[in-house]
């Protein structure tokens, strides 16, 4: 069980790091990205727009890292939650926008038939992040040594054949 | 008797011991968990700090937030330049990208057919020139080109400067590669009436690089999200085309021009 969970973090926190890490040379428009969704009020979507590269980096970092696997998993499902429900809102409301999920953003003419995609992949996502909220003990993990005492992830289940 | 008692003596003081053995163990763990939850913490505050300081690090260009930006000389509606008189009753606004091909294909089509509604007095031209598209070209030409024609407006009035904004089109590079390099600009900036000696610096320096990042925050916040964007009097024209946006944009004006 532990290789998976081991999969499932370098997956999740691959993805994080990409897509945080092509927004963080343009902030401004990664604010855009949030504003185009025409979701949240405008006082808060810059703080939005400012963070969210960034926490995608650190958690993604952390999930690879294998450091507070659970919290940083309970974010992540978080997000990808948002997400999901932010393209499915654009879709039903009509509007034309690229998802701003690796950077970019803003209009796009063929938004319509990349949503039904974008919306399966955020689901996939999300799901092994709630793989990884369940069950956090995994291989090669920093939390191994820091948080859950030495001991290996196979010891930790409790399985009594060991 | 004695046998019974020293037995459970015996039980006591093993009781005794093992629970000290154990609350030996018990501040041994606390102290432990407490030194790796430190150790979690620091770690975490330091992945926060070196993406933080990655992102800063990462920022294109001095952030123009906070900074008063100083719009150029000649500008209408802090953010455009324009053509046709001042109280012509409709005001057409093109929003647009010196880098956004679209733009250009606009640009060919509506050109002549936009400066005749201003000549005419019915029509006042507004271009609102947004940077967003920096990333499709390998030298922040969204950016620089915005910029030079705010240096145009502001030492050359509106006509040099729509003159220039013109050129650029005519000579818009392709996505993915270079820009017009500096000299390109001043050159084609010169033709269009502009002084050599007053733009060189502004456009090198991108002296109103401020004011172009708050031209294009100002077109997010209106809640457009591309480019070319037209209005007729603040209502925004829907087109599937290049010619489809500029028959609507006339049927727009014509419109408003009835009433």
């Amino acid at each position: 069980m532990g290789w998976i969970g081991f999969a499932a973090r370098l997956l999740v926190g691959g993805v994080w790091i990409v897509a945080g890490a092509l927004k963080l040379p343009d902030l401004d428009a990664s604010v855009r990205a949030v504003r185009a969704y025409q979701l949240l009020p405008e006082a808060v979507v810059p703080a939005i727009g400012y963070a969210l590269p960034v926490v995608e980096v650190a958690i993604g970092v952390m999930l690879v890292l294998g450091l507070l696997v659970r919290f940083n998993a309970v974010v992540s499902a978080v997000l990808f939650l948002a997400f999901v429900v932010g393209i499915a809102s654009a879709w039903a409301r009509g509007l034309q926008i690229d998802c701003g999920c690796f950077g970019g953003g803003g209009y796009d003419a063929n938004a319509t038939e990349k949503y039904p995609w974008e919306i399966a992949r955020d689901l996939g996502l999300l799901f092994a992040s709630l793989w990884l909220v369940r069950r956090p003990r995994t291989r090669w993990a920093l939390d191994n040594r820091l948080v859950y005492d030495g001991t290996s992830e196979r010891t930790m289940t409790g399985d009594p054949t060991r | 008797m004695s046998k019974k008692q020293s037995k459970a003596t015996k039980q006591a003081n093993m009781q005794r011991a093992s629970e000290r053995a154990a609350a030996i163990r018990a501040e041994h763990e606390r102290k432990e968990r407490r030194s790796r939850a430190l150790v979690v913490a620091a770690s975490v505050v330091a992945v926060l700090l070196v993406v933080v300081a990655i992102a800063w690090g990462l920022q294109q260009g001095g952030s123009g937030e906070g900074q008063t930006s100083n719009p150029p000389d000649n500008v209408v509606d802090e953010y455009a330049l324009a053509i046709g008189a001042d109280d012509a009753p409709v005001t057409v606004t093109v929003y647009e990208d010196l880098m956004c091909p679209y733009c250009g294909l606009f640009e060919q089509v509506s050109s002549q057919r936009l400066k005749e509604y201003a000549e005419s007095g019915d029509v006042q031209v507004r271009y609102h020139v947004v940077s967003f598209l920096d990333g499709q070209s390998s030298d922040r030409y969204s950016t620089r080109a915005a910029n030079a024609i705010g240096v145009v407006l502001d030492t050359a009035g509106p006509e040099a400067a729509v003159e220039f904004h013109d050129a650029l089109f005519a000579n818009q590079p392709e996505e993915g590669g270079s820009g017009l390099s500096d000299e390109q600009m001043i050159d084609l900036a010169v033709e269009a009436g502009a002084d050599e000696e007053a733009i060189a610096g502004p456009i090198e320096d991108l002296k109103f690089e401020p004011w172009v990042e708050d031209a294009t925050d100002a077109w997010s916040k209106a809640g457009f999200t591309g480019t070319p964007t037209v209005t007729v009097n603040d209502e925004k024209v829907e087109f599937e085309s290049a010619e489809d946006l500029l028959a609507n944009t006339e049927q727009a004006i014509e419109e408003a021009l009835k009433n």
